[in-house]
């Protein structure tokens, strides 16, 4: 196709030259082509074109998967799984093992539900800030200002960091010695352990995920808000609505779709919560920013007694909470696909 | 009922000015629209009557009241534009409710009108649909509607019919003309569509590049062209223009058309002064080729039944529109002549057109 527009209005000779490595190309998998369509029939030939890439997908995650799931029946220290010996839902009963699921230490694997209430609280606040203050930025990006690309690439930057690079950034700022501490010795305050400090530790796993994702939704609700007709404004203004209820009655409801998106996705990448806080807070101080995800690395993979099929347990807990807020997202796009149909 | 008066208008985006002193008044239950080109400036200029925009400079005047620095929302005005401007997630009914809301008015009183406004439109059994579940010519309603529920001193259109079929746009034409008379509200309508100007507007404004050539009754510029654009753009098919200069012999002033002479009285300019002639295709009489003032060859034959449109080139290379009523049998290729009418539309060589003593 794009060959055959680009030949339009250009030197023919060129593109002739570049296409001819195609063409050699082609022409030669015609015949074993023609031989796997002979052998599979045109229908099956949909099914050949995918084997490639269902390969690949079945060999890096769902067997993984499945193999994830039949160490969780297993236990041991072993590494192999015929050196493993099947407890049943043994490891199962270990993590739900528990006085009182609100009360952490009264459970078996008080540092599972350590790091389930720790999640749960990241997930509640993150995801809330983060929402809002993706929303509040896109508002302000989406209104005629100057350099209003340049602020947009301000916002999007830390998108384009990895994770890991985003906690070293962070933990260099705010380690004990860090530049925070350094310009608040300056201006005569005292130091804050910033990291060594519970409440302090989890503030800041907080922040800094939020600071590394804002960009990245602000950007999508910029889209939504941009997608909206600049019409239904100047009609609500010729009808005199102020600015508020413009808000709640208008671009709120036209942007839920990108809203609902935006939600979901940060849901889902929230409860999936590892390298930034890893590398910023290692979980500390204590176990006070011990998330699920690290709770399973260092479960399975860190600690000296490798525990792998307790690490594959909750982590198929955690993949069961996944699917949930998956098939939510599928279930808000598939609606926002619905109703743009219309 | 409100009117509205423009003092020097002017509008600037950045270095680019694209009003250049507007005057206008326009009465109280009058329908005025705005035509020109694409780029006149109409839309730019209904949208600061609005307060969309604001002026660059010159005074708004509504009800003796100088608006300039009073927002859309207070100058009490409503607008139905292009697009409808519908709100997709709300019904028809919330679309009608949504503008008398702002001024918490009395639910009983906004249903009231909501209701008028729908029986009057024939919208009511579409009242619980949204937008996206109506047709083009339903919306068109329901924006109107949008409009009417308010009670606006001045409706502001903005093409509202340019994105209906040709149809459903004639249909809707004939019903906002006696939506005007019924409401006897004022109105101001943008149009690109010449006939629609015509068939709608008490009166014309003709606008281009910002500024305005000619304001008229319909029939004003069509019989009374101002310059040559007016001429041009007013009537269909297009006026004709021919060049020709100013000839004075012996047996008084006249015509050089081509090297034909052609009588004509009360000219003012001076021999040789290069002139523009213009003529609706309809003023021509078909006559045999050395009879007529000029020689046409016909290029191409439009039968529309009641009549006949020739579309012909002149010996001079221009080409030339005439109507012969009833079903003429022509063919292309055919030479035909053609006789002026006598009082023909003269252009000076600035395009304005030149009085008659």
């Amino acid at each position: 196709m794009s060959i055959v527009s680009e030949t339009r209005g250009q030197a023919p000779s060129l593109s002739i030259v570049l296409a001819a490595p195609l063409r050699l190309v082609m022409g030669a998998l015609n015949a074993p082509m023609s031989f796997v369509q002979r052998r599979f029939g045109l229908g099956g030939m949909g099914a050949v074109f995918l084997a490639p890439n269902m390969l690949i997908f079945g060999v890096f995650v769902l067997i993984p998967v499945a193999i994830n799931l039949a160490y969780s029946f297993t236990g041991g220290m072993a590494i192999f799984f015929g050196e493993r010996h099947v407890v049943g839902f043994e490891q199962y009963r270990t993590l739900f093992a528990c006085g009182d699921y609100t009360q952490p230490a009264t459970c078996r694997e008080d540092a599972f539900w350590q790091s389930i209430h720790n999640t749960i609280f990241f997930v509640l606040v993150q995801v809330t800030v983060l929402v809002l203050a993706a929303l509040g930025t896109a508002l302000v990006l989406n209104r005629e200002m100057r350099s209003r690309g340049f602020w947009r690439a301000v916002f999007f930057f830390p998108v384009l960091l990895s994770p890991v690079v985003v906690g070293l950034i962070w933990k260099w700022i705010l380690q004990r010695d860090g530049l925070l501490n350094a310009v608040l010795v300056d201006y005569g305050f005292d130091r804050t352990l910033w990291l060594a400090e519970r409440n302090w530790a989890m503030f800041w796993a907080i922040f800094v995920s939020v600071w590394a994702h804002l960009g990245f939704y602000a950007l999508i609700l910029l889209a939504g808000l941009q997608a909206i007709p600049r019409d239904l404004y100047e009609a609500a203004m010729m009808d005199g609505t102020g600015r508020l209820r413009t808000f709640w009655r208008i671009t709120l409801p036209l942007l839920w779709p990108n809203l609902l998106v935006v939600i979901t996705l940060a849901l889902i990448r929230a409860v999936q919560i590892f390298d930034e806080a890893y590398v910023l807070t290692g979980g500390g101080p204590g176990t006070s920013t011990l998330f699920i995800t690290q709770y399973i690395y260092e479960t399975g993979f860190a600690h000296v007694l490798r525990n792998l099929g307790l690490a594959s347990a909750a982590s198929i807990l955690m993949g069961v909470v996944l699917v949930g807020l998956t098939l939510l997202q599928l279930m808000a796009s598939n609606r926002r696909n619905r109703e743009g149909n219309r | 009922m409100s009117h509205l008066a423009l003092r020097q208008v002017t509008k600037q985006f950045g270095s680019v000015k694209v009003l250049h002193g507007v005057d206008l008044d326009v009465r109280d239950g009058e329908f005025v629209v705005f035509v020109g080109p694409s780029g006149c400036g109409k839309s730019t200029l209904l949208r600061i009557i609005a307060g969309l925009e604001d002026a660059s400079s010159g005074e708004i005047h509504l009800d003796d009241r100088q608006v300039n620095d009073v927002s859309a929302a207070d100058r009490g005005l409503a607008m139905v534009f292009q697009s409808y401007a519908l709100y997709p997630h709300m019904s028809v009914r919330q679309n009608l409710a949504f503008g008398l809301e702002n001024s918490r008015m009395p639910k009983t009183e906004i249903e009231a009108r909501v209701m008028e406004a729908a029986r009057m439109l024939l919208i009511e059994p579409l009242l619980n649909r949204k937008p996206g579940q109506l047709s083009g010519g339903q919306r068109q309603r329901v924006a109107i509607g949008r409009a009417i529920v308010r009670r606006p001193g001045i409706f502001l259109l903005d093409e509202p019919l340019s994105n209906l079929d040709a149809e459903l746009r004639v249909v809707m034409r004939a019903e906002l003309a006696a939506l005007h008379k019924r409401l006897a509200a004022t109105m101001i309508y943008v149009t690109h569509d010449q006939t629609e100007a015509m068939t709608l507007a008490d009166r014309i404004v003709v606008l281009r590049d910002g500024r305005v050539e000619q304001v008229g009754t319909p029939l004003e510029l069509y019989n009374k062209p101002a310059n040559r654009f007016v001429a041009g753009f007013i009537g269909s098919p297009r006026m004709n223009f021919i060049d020709a200069s100013i000839a004075r012999t012996e047996r008084g002033s006249g015509l050089d058309i081509g090297g034909k002479h052609h009588a004509a009285w009360g000219l003012d300019l001076p021999h040789g002064s290069p002139v523009t002639l213009g003529v609706r295709p309809h003023e021509v009489d078909i006559t045999e080729v050395e009879a007529g003032a000029m020689a046409l060859e016909i290029t191409l034959v439009e039968q529309l039944g009641a009549e006949t449109v020739l579309h012909a080139k002149t010996t001079l290379g221009g080409a030339f529109t005439l109507t012969s009523p009833g079903q003429g049998r022509f063919l292309v290729g055919d030479r035909i002549g053609v006789a002026l009418p006598p009082d023909l539309h003269i252009f000076d060589s600035e395009g304005q057109a030149v009085s008659r003593r």
